[in-house]
């Protein structure tokens, strides 16, 4: 069987154990494979791939444990979606995917810490909230594409970033996280485009 | 110490969330999927408050710090 990695309209080779199928001007990176249990230690190899292949070429990332009986069956499934699939890749080229969650410093799930009225917890609560989403606007200016993911922090969100605009963003997290002292703002990436292959939608 | 366990889950959250649940579906024989992944979850929730000084995966600079 093989494992899919990455779609891409750039030729270059991929380096072995990698190799590429063409199809209708696209190609389908993969590598040999059988059927395995997915661990952690999978989910970081399969990134440390796809990161490198991003390093040289623009890519939509494949969903992890996409397995195929060969590779005509590969090429065969990309020519199905061959429009939509080069649709999305010039909508990520040239852009890299950033994480942004924030959350409240102190644990969510602690009690109100004594001496604090349900009420004040409750409206500091409200605080939060409000100051993680308007962290939002700024950052969703700076990108190309924004999506708000469901999760327990104040704000999950994955922006699609210009390389060319990456520092600009970095610096604007790093001002938020100033300006925002009772929250932390996580910043992961530079990612390959994760939240925009299938069409992020914009908010 | 140099990649503290909280760092490494800061970045495994937003892993498995790309990975599991972004990227294109290429309609394919089999799609693997983890089964342990409500307790990542799990154990990255209980580490909310640990993670105030991790740094990000690789190339980002510290964001807990203070300007």
């Amino acid at each position: 069987m093989i494992e899919l990695y990455a779609i891409t309209d750039d030729a270059t080779p991929p380096d072995p154990p990698l190799r590429a199928v063409r199809s209708d001007g696209l190609s389908a990176l993969y590598a040999p494979s059988e059927p395995h249990e997915a661990t952690i230690d999978e989910l970081r190899r399969h990134e440390a791939v796809v990161e490198a292949l991003m390093e040289s070429r623009d890519l939509l990332p494949v969903r992890f444990g996409t397995l195929l009986a060969d590779e005509r069956a590969a090429a065969r499934a990309v020519a199905e979606r061959s429009e939509e699939l080069a649709a999305s890749l010039d909508r990520v080229r040239g852009a890299v995917e950033l994480a942004v969650r924030v959350h409240a410093r102190r644990r969510d799930a602690d009690p109100p810490p004594r001496g604090v009225s349900g009420r004040d917890y409750m409206s500091g609560k409200a605080r939060d909230t409000e100051a993680a989403r308007a962290m939002h606007e700024p950052l969703a200016q700076l990108a190309r594409e924004n999506v708000i993911r469901p999760g327990p922090e104040l704000l999950r969100a994955a922006y699609l970033v210009d390389r060319s605009a990456l520092d600009r963003f970095v610096a604007l997290v790093r001002r938020l996280q100033g300006a925002n002292p009772e929250l932390d703002v996580l910043c992961t990436g530079p990612w390959p485009p994760y939240s925009f292959a299938e069409g992020g939608r914009s908010s | 110490m140099s990649t503290s366990l909280a760092e490494r889950d800061v970045a495994l959250v937003d892993l498995v969330d790309r990975l599991l649940g972004g990227g294109v579906v290429i309609a394919g024989d089999i799609t693997l999927s983890v089964a342990d992944v409500d307790l990542v979850y799990v154990s990255l929730r209980a580490l909310v408050t640990s993670v105030a000084t991790a740094e990000e995966k690789q190339l980002l600079p510290r964001m807990g710090d203070a300007l």
